[in-house]
């Protein structure tokens, strides 16, 4: 430290005092009053926001309850309750559905090892991140607020900033294996389809041997959704 | 072999290269535990006879002709065995085994009940294969097919080892549950339209390694990783059965049965299994009520406490009366005879119903444990109640001991019970003389048999030769239609037979803590009488005070000012149901303290306290042996219903008197320096006993003395009543349990079919039972098991309650059956 370079950094911060806010072009930003358009960036394609709780296209709820989600979940952030479905109409297909769900916001760290662990896809995560709460019991999304509506979309609280289309990309789900559970899919990110917005095309592997791999792969449209 | 090699006691194996002693005839798989080597297991189980079903046990083993794969559960160890349990080859058949199990396993974990604590889960991730190889199509079955009220199977998930079977057939008896069909569709099943209505259903669901088996209250409720557990005493019964509570988000979702050896096995009824949803029950009362214009309302402890107090305060104590608190742990027990006997003064208590026994034919004999009465080569006498409806984790024991370990059974019961079929003698007297037939079997012992209570001499004679060894007498109340001082003179009778030790049969859940608290007339806490005095007590009573017939009674005719219903229920359980609904609306005051609201509370209590339930308090429990064990809290009580011990304490206060218990603990110090014979109950003592628990034993208690009472013959056209308990009744906990609620069998009639043509009756008919006291209406029923002349009736089953019939102060009850 003797030779000053922390000095360096307070160079950071001083810079970025007289910069643009990323914020300031926000609904009721700063940037707003200087004229500046109702725009946010855009954001990064693996970004982790709040979760969605997905359904299948003929409207069932992918969630069965199974309490895997909440196991994995570092933050202790998730509660959920199984139930038997009603056989004469269920929630879900097979016997269990989520019976409650919640998500408190005010301890999730949007790790995603919750989407990593659902077997059926049901929660993944959205981009929407730009929300806050008044009250505690706001932040602890309950299972209606996290469901999509039939359309596959997600539902806009009171207390979240959207702009049109933020909400794609939502149910887009990916780990280190294929839905499928093809072996080829091995350390490849997929994406999974969307009910909302349709298929997401894979990306292109994290590695160049993954990539070198690719023409093994079966293409996206070919690979079953749940 | 030389005489050396005939007395070693041990046997050597070398395990994995090294040289372990093992116990002659021990199996290869539990030595190999012993020294620390788990040898992956589904169909093996250390209560259950070995079978080989499922070959994942499979090590090799070289008994001197080279190396071979066995099953380590199915082979005892021999000398010089070498085994390898890590061998290629081991490794290799465990993972084929694996591998053959999953290729029809559904893997649907996300949705199985066992995920998380699943042995097949387990397993394949220690032994098995990483991956399937299996493509093809798996067998399909029916999702989950209800096999019970309480019961679901899952056939799909099933691995065929055989457990849950074999403990139908081998451990309950109950042959309900089978193997059907072949090859790959070889399933579990039930025969068609009998579902699996076994007492002990609960039990194939625990010991089921995969989650084939699941039960309605668990099922889905939350997953192993959710459950937070502690070990504690089921409160249902007084066998004290040792188990897990487990919950989660301060709800109690689980009991599981823990095996101690001395106890249940692991072993346990439904009703002590599944009773805990009664806790978790809306009725559960939150608050303090009090009958405002003949209604009972919500009010705070305060104002409640004060009108127990003002109830309570100046009032001659030969005028108060207390009845239950066989639902109490010890310490609320000591704090409740502390309250009534120290600073009010009243002598007025009875844990005990008027359904039970004197406290001198259970403290005052030699007693007996369970492992006492289950040695090999044993004599049980019972005399008393079935074991399989009354005390279920018991009745699993004796048949175990009857059936595999050649315990001689020889049963004096009004009627046939779960144990007949197993037992080398069944003889029924006549309802109200057992105490002839006793006292004849006694002297058939010594070569004088004659014939008594209906029963032929030659058969008595053959009972008699039959005993064997030491002699346990399992002693309760066979049916509440007769008088107790019928089945204490049974008692006296036999306990002239040699070397004889008496198993109390009493059902209720702590009544035996309740009588080593001193909550009963007569006593004080340590199985002192009264006149022992006692240092801890401010005060004595002189005169000893009145049991619960006779509480109800004084209280009939205007003599009883308070009356404290300490979790009774006497409206449906004294056998009397005229003298408890006379006894209560007589009584001045009835102040109730429950955790439910029974009929006797709804309808005549003043001023009912919440307490708090057995998983909501710290303590311990006395089962039927004397043996003290832990109940640990588990979860909090409801609104603000409080521990039974700190009402007492509370009123005490009030009263002007402190208690002086600050805690269990301080309580249990306190017992220990009371009480003589519980010196050493101290908390290590219970720390280390906390599976087996600590044994108390030794008493001051007299023996009982002959009552002389004879029993009139009946006329020729009335029939001799026996009401005897069920598994399944009206009791207000079970009828709290959603899941068992329904099994309560309605009430019926059940003669002999012998005395039907004599009636003119059939079964089916609904008659009408007549008695001096009452009558009631219930469809007749056959049965061989009933002996002719009697009518059995179950106690406090739905329909109508027999206790309407019975008449407390009469030696037996004659009714007579009528077509209605
Ligand atoms: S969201 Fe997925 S992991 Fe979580 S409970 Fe539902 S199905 Fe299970
Ligand atoms: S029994 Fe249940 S938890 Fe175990 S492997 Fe099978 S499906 Fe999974
Ligand atoms: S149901 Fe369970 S206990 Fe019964 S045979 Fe199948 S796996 Fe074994
Ligand atoms: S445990 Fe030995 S064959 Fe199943």
């Amino acid at each position: 430290m003797a030779d000053g370079s922390y000095l360096k950094g307070f160079g950071v911060t001083f810079k970025k005092l007289f910069e643009d806010r990323v914020t300031g072009d926000y609904r009721g930003g700063k940037g707003l009053e200087k004229g500046k358009p109702d725009e946010k960036r855009p954001k990064a394609d693996r970004l982790h926001g709040r979760h969605v709780l997905n359904r299948y296209e003929d409207g069932m709820e992918k969630c069965i309850g199974c309490e895997l989600c909440a196991g994995v979940c570092p933050a202790k952030c998730i509660y959920v309750r199984g139930a038997d479905n009603n056989p004469e109409a269920p929630t879900s297909p097979g016997e269990r559905f989520g019976y409650v769900y919640e998500i408190n916001y005010l301890r999730c760290i949007h790790c995603d090892l919750c989407v990593e662990a659902c077997p059926t896809q049901a929660i993944t995560e959205s981009k929407l991140f730009e929300f806050s709460f008044t009250n505690r019991s706001d932040a602890i999304y309950t299972k209606n607020e996290l469901l999509v509506g039939d359309d596959g979309k997600p539902q806009q609280l009171p207390w979240e900033d959207w702009r049109d289309g933020e909400d794609t990309m939502t149910s887009g789900w990916m780990r280190a294996t294929s839905p499928a559970g093809d072996h080829r899919y091995e350390g490849v990110v997929h994406w999974a389809g969307e009910l909302g917005y349709g298929l997401r095309d894979p990306e292109t592997g994290q590695s160049a041997e993954a990539n070198d791999d690719e023409g093994a792969r079966p293409a996206a449209s070919s690979v079953e959704h749940g | 072999m030389t005489a050396v090699e005939n007395e070693k006691s041990t046997v050597t194996v070398t395990l994995n290269g090294v040289e372990i002693e093992a116990n002659p005839g021990e199996l290869l798989i539990d030595a190999a535990e012993r020294h620390g080597t788990y040898i992956p297991r589904f169909c093996y189980h250390s209560r259950m006879k070995s079978v080989g079903m499922c070959r994942m046990c499979l090590v090799e083993v070289d008994s001197g002709r080279g190396p071979a794969l066995q099953p380590s559960c199915m082979i005892p160890v021999g000398e010089g065995m070498t085994v390898d349990t890590e061998s290629e080859a081991t490794k290799k058949a465990q993972d084929g085994v694996l591998e053959f199990l999953l290729i029809n396993h559904p893997l649907d974990c996300p949705v199985c009940d066992k995920g998380g604590e699943c042995p097949l889960q387990d397993q394949t991730v220690a032994f098995g294969p990483g991956e399937s190889r299996f493509v093809e199509e798996k067998r399909h079955y029916e999702k989950p097919i209800p096999i019970s009220d309480t019961v679901y199977l899952d056939r799909e998930r099933c691995i065929l080892c055989d457990r849950c079977t074999r403990f139908a057939d081998d451990v309950a008896g109950d042959t309900l549950i089978h193997f059907m069909d072949r090859g790959n569709s070889t399933q579990v099943n039930t025969f068609p339209d009998e579902p699996f209505a076994s007492y002990f259903s609960g039990n194939t669901v625990q010991i089921c390694p995969v989650g084939a088996l699941t039960a309605k209250p668990y099922r889905f409720k939350a997953r192993p990783w959710d459950l937070e557990e502690t070990i504690s005493t089921a409160w249902i019964d007084s066998v004290g059965s040792r188990v897990t509570i487990q919950s989660s988000r301060n709800q109690v979702l689980r009991l599981l049965g823990v095996d101690a050896d001395s106890v249940n096995w692991g072993w346990l009824s439904d009703k002590e299994r599944f009773g805990f949803e009664a806790l978790n029950s809306e009725d559960r009362l939150t608050a303090p009520m009090v009958r405002v214009d003949g209604r009972l309302e919500a009010t705070g402890w305060a104002p409640a406490l004060a009108a127990a107090t003002d109830a309570l305060r100046d009032v001659d104590p030969a005028r108060i009366g207390v009845i239950g608190g066989a639902r109490l742990t010890n310490e609320s027990q000591y704090a409740w005879t502390k309250l009534a006997k120290g600073v009010l003064g009243t002598d007025n208590v009875d844990a005990q119903l008027g359904d039970g026994l004197p406290v001198e034919a259970v403290l005052g004999l030699p007693r007996a444990t369970i492992n006492q009465a289950c040695t090999p080569g044993r004599t049980v006498i019972l005399v008393g109640p079935d074991p399989k409806e009354d005390l279920g984790a018991l009745f699993l024991r004796l048949r175990h001991a009857v059936v595999n370990d050649g315990t001689t059974l020889i049963e004096l019961t009004p009627t046939r019970t779960g144990l007949s079929t197993i037992a080398a003698h069944s003889l029924h007297p006549k309802p109200g003389e057992v105490d002839l037939l006793a006292a004849a079997l006694v002297d058939a012992v010594s070569g004088d048999a004659h014939d008594a209570a209906g029963v032929p001499a030659n058969a008595i004679a053959a009972a008699a030769a039959s005993i064997s060894g030491p002699v346990t007498v399992v002693l309760g109340r066979a049916s509440v239609a007769e008088s107790a001082a019928v089945t204490v003179d049974a008692a006296i009778a036999l306990s002239q037979l040699e070397g004889v030790g008496f198993l109390s049969a009493l059902r209720r859940g702590n009544v035996h803590g309740a009588l080593d608290m001193g909550m009963a007339p007569g006593l004080l806490p340590g199985r002192v009488p009264l006149r022992a005095g006692c240092d801890a007590f401010d005060q004595v009573p002189t005169e000893v005070g009145m049991d619960t017939i006779a509480m109800l009674e004084a209280a009939a005719s205007g003599d009883l000012d308070v009356l404290v219903l300490l979790g009774s229920d006497p409206l449906s359980d004294v056998p009397d149901a005229d003298l408890a609904e006379r006894g209560l609306a007589g009584a001045g005051t009835v102040i109730a303290v429950e955790m439910l609201p029974n009929a006797s509370t709804l309808t005549h209590a003043d001023l009912v306290l919440p307490a708090a339930a057995p998983t909501e308090v710290d303590g311990t429990f006395t089962n039927l042996e004397g043996r003290v064990s832990v109940a640990e809290q588990k979860v909090t009580p409801p609104g603000t219903a409080r521990a039974d011990w700190m009402i007492a304490a509370e009123l005490a206060l009030r009263l002007g008197a402190d208690l002086g218990v600050e805690s269990p603990e301080s309580i249990r110090a306190e017992i220990a320096v009371v009480s003589p014979v519980h010196a050493k109950l101290t908390e290590t003592a219970l720390a280390d006993g906390r599976v087996e628990g600590v044994l108390i034993s030794g008493s001051s208690i007299e023996a009982p003395t002959a009552s002389g009472s004879t029993t009139p013959a009946n006329d020729a056209y009335s029939l001799r009543l026996v009401a005897a308990r069920r598994m399944y009744d009206n009791g207000t906990m079970l009828q709290a349990s959603a899941s068992s609620a329904g099994l309560a069998a309605s009430v019926k009639v059940t003669l002999n079919p012998t005395d039907f043509e004599k009636l003119g009756l059939d079964a089916g008919t609904v008659v009408k039972v007549i008695s001096g006291r009452g009558e009631l209406m219930a469809p007749l029923a056959a049965d061989f098991g009933v002996p002719a002349g009697s009518a059995m009736i179950p106690t406090n089953a739905p329909g109508s309650n027999v206790n309407t019939l019975i008449d407390a102060s009469a030696s037996v009850t004659d009714v007579r059956v009528e077509r209605a």
